[in-house]
């Protein structure tokens, strides 16, 4: 898979500051209606780290990453990615993976997995980048014109999850791990610098989880990945996350797993009545 | 057969039959997503408003089309404004429209004045009417429809099944969802003078459910919807001028045929899996 020089390449027009951290949140504050779900909320993440964001249920985890998307509004604060405002990312967003908590569709939806993974092109972005140096940035790429480059990056972007197998079957037949796989699949199409999971792998059993993790991990060393996650397995987030912000409508502690997950820092943000579960393999 | 040959030559026959393969295209086109989107009872709730632009239209003397046009497509823009404005269901909303305008439209039709043959004959449609202006006015919304949704097919297909992540792909969802109810509200009325306001629906819902059943890959589905939209307008014409039968709800009746055989199809081929895979 080809990697991408840094997006100074894309879009050098929106934004010029150095673009490390790959993303910087300060003091965000989203309402759901008239609660504050996330209030003041301030990390940055370095570029190639995986970061986990873990709370109690209610604690805002999955709206601070819907705000950090764009997709909910904030009342206050700012998000930058690749050093650019929310507001003003442009063709930056095809830098951005996303995984959503529920991916629920018409299981007669008429899919195939390869179609799929091809919804992750994007031809726009080719035209303003190094990967189609003969077209000019200000000519529109027709889908035809790039189809054998995009046939070729669907399937290695297949091999590499391991679902080539899979390319010609209805995304409705694929289990909960296989599609969770086809959904990476689909953001690896395309070389990207941030991937946020959200709640990504409920409803998938333990092994499946521990493979995507594992997958997740060489994908991140492989191409310099920056992953955000939002997870309730502490046990998966303390084997594979670098670093690890607790949650519950402000942030509690932030910091490296071992420091995060300390016994003091999750009473802190879960309560007296909770108790950490851990995987026996 | 003789009679069949010799009414192929009438120029209206010819005429209904190239409009009855356009608006198959059309509807097959526009209908993969009206089905994905879960938008036919909007369609249909366009289709039954349009009586009041209809009434208008014959109220003021104008000519069909410049009430019928401007009056969907307003409307359809409207009720998808309701629709995101409210925090009731879509077809509460479309039910509530719907019942507002079919009241206004019944009302106003009690003001026209002598022959109200016409109005009746807009209910049920009349395919072998269409002119050469309804061809061309039809192959234009066809080919606008066809360049806009083919451009960016990856983006609807994306925005169809997952909003959030289209969002964060940098699609504009919103303006995507306006474009579309523009092509549908307009593509009713286009087909409303050929098949009426009872029928119109069946051309932008029944092809593509029917590709539905049977399709895995999307680039399939959009094929066989458009196959059948133009099958079933050409059998169901055939069909009119053998048996001396009404042309529109001729064509509507091929493609309940078709949707009936596939379904069959479906169950069958889905039973034969099954018995494969516990041997």
């Amino acid at each position: 898979m080809n990697s991408d020089p840094p997006d100074a390449a894309i879009a050098p027009h929106l934004c010029s500051k150095p673009v490390t951290p790959v993303l910087k949140v300060e003091n965000l504050t989203v309402y759901q209606g008239t609660y504050a779900a996330v209030e003041s909320v301030s990390f940055e993440l370095p570029a190639g780290t995986n970061t986990a964001v873990v709370g109690p249920n209610g604690a805002g985890k999955s709206t601070l990453v819907q705000a950090i998307l764009g997709l909910l509004p904030f009342a206050a604060g700012s998000v930058e990615i690749l050093g650019c405002p929310l507001a003003r990312l442009g063709n930056l967003r095809y830098q951005v993976g996303y995984i959503p908590q529920n991916f629920i569709f018409d299981r007669g939806f008429p899919l195939s997995v390869s179609e799929l993974v091809g919804l992750g092109w994007v031809n726009h972005r080719l035209s303003n980048s190094s990967q189609l140096p003969s077209f000019p940035r200000w000519r529109m790429v027709l889908p035809w014109q790039t189809s054998y480059r995009k046939a070729a990056a669907i399937a290695q972007a297949m091999e590499r999850v391991d679902v080539y197998h899979l390319r010609d079957r209805a995304i409705g037949n694929l289990s909960g791990g296989q599609l969770k796989r086809v959904l990476l699949a689909h953001c690896l199409v395309m070389s990207r610098r941030l991937l946020v999971l959200d709640e990504a792998l409920a409803g998938v059993d333990l092994q499946g989880e521990a493979d995507f993790y594992t997958l997740l991990n060489q994908l991140k060393r492989e191409h310099g990945w920056t992953v955000l996650q939002v997870s309730h397995d502490l046990d998966m987030v303390s084997r594979h996350c670098d670093r690890v912000l607790c949650l519950n409508r402000h942030l509690v502690c932030q910091g490296q797993p071992e420091e995060a997950l300390s016994p003091q820092n999750l009473l802190n943000a879960y309560g007296p009545s909770f108790s950490r579960y851990q995987h026996q393999h | 057969m003789q009679n069949l040959i010799e009414l192929l030559q009438f120029p209206f026959m010819q005429r209904a039959i190239a409009g009855g393969i356009l608006l198959g295209l059309l509807g097959g086109l526009l209908g993969c997503f009206v089905t994905l989107r879960q938008l036919s009872f909007f369609s249909h709730a366009v289709g039954h408003a349009a009586l009041v632009g209809i009434a208008l239209g014959v109220l003021l003397q104008l000519p069909l089309n410049s009430m019928l046009l401007p009056f969907t497509l307003v409307f359809g823009l409207v009720v998808l404004y309701l629709i995101d404005q409210t925090d009731l269901w879509s077809d509460n909303v479309l039910s509530i429209v719907l019942s507002g305008a079919l009241a206004t439209g019944v009302i106003l039709t009690s003001f026209i004045q002598g022959y109200r043959g016409n109005l009746m004959g807009i209910l049920f449609g009349d395919i072998l009417a269409i002119n050469y202006a309804d061809l061309i006015l039809t192959g234009l919304l066809f080919l606008g429809s066809s360049i806009f949704l083919l451009l960016t097919l990856d983006q609807q297909i994306l925005l169809t099944l997952n909003q959030a992540i289209a969002k964060v792909q940098g699609i504009s969802v919103q303006l995507h969802r306006y474009l579309f109810v523009i092509l549908l509200s307009l593509s009713v009325a286009v087909s409303i003078k050929a098949v009426g306001i009872l029928l119109v629906n069946a051309f932008l819902v029944i092809p593509a459910s029917t590709a539905k059943l049977v399709s895995h890959q999307f680039t399939k589905f959009l094929w066989l919807s458009l196959i059948l939209g133009v099958l079933s307008s050409i059998a169901g014409m055939l069909a009119s001028g053998v048996f001396d039968f009404a042309s529109g709800p001729s064509i509507v009746l091929v493609q309940f045929i078709f949707f009936l055989a596939f379904l069959g199809f479906s169950k069958l081929n889905r039973k034969n899996s099954e018995t494969l895979k516990k041997r």
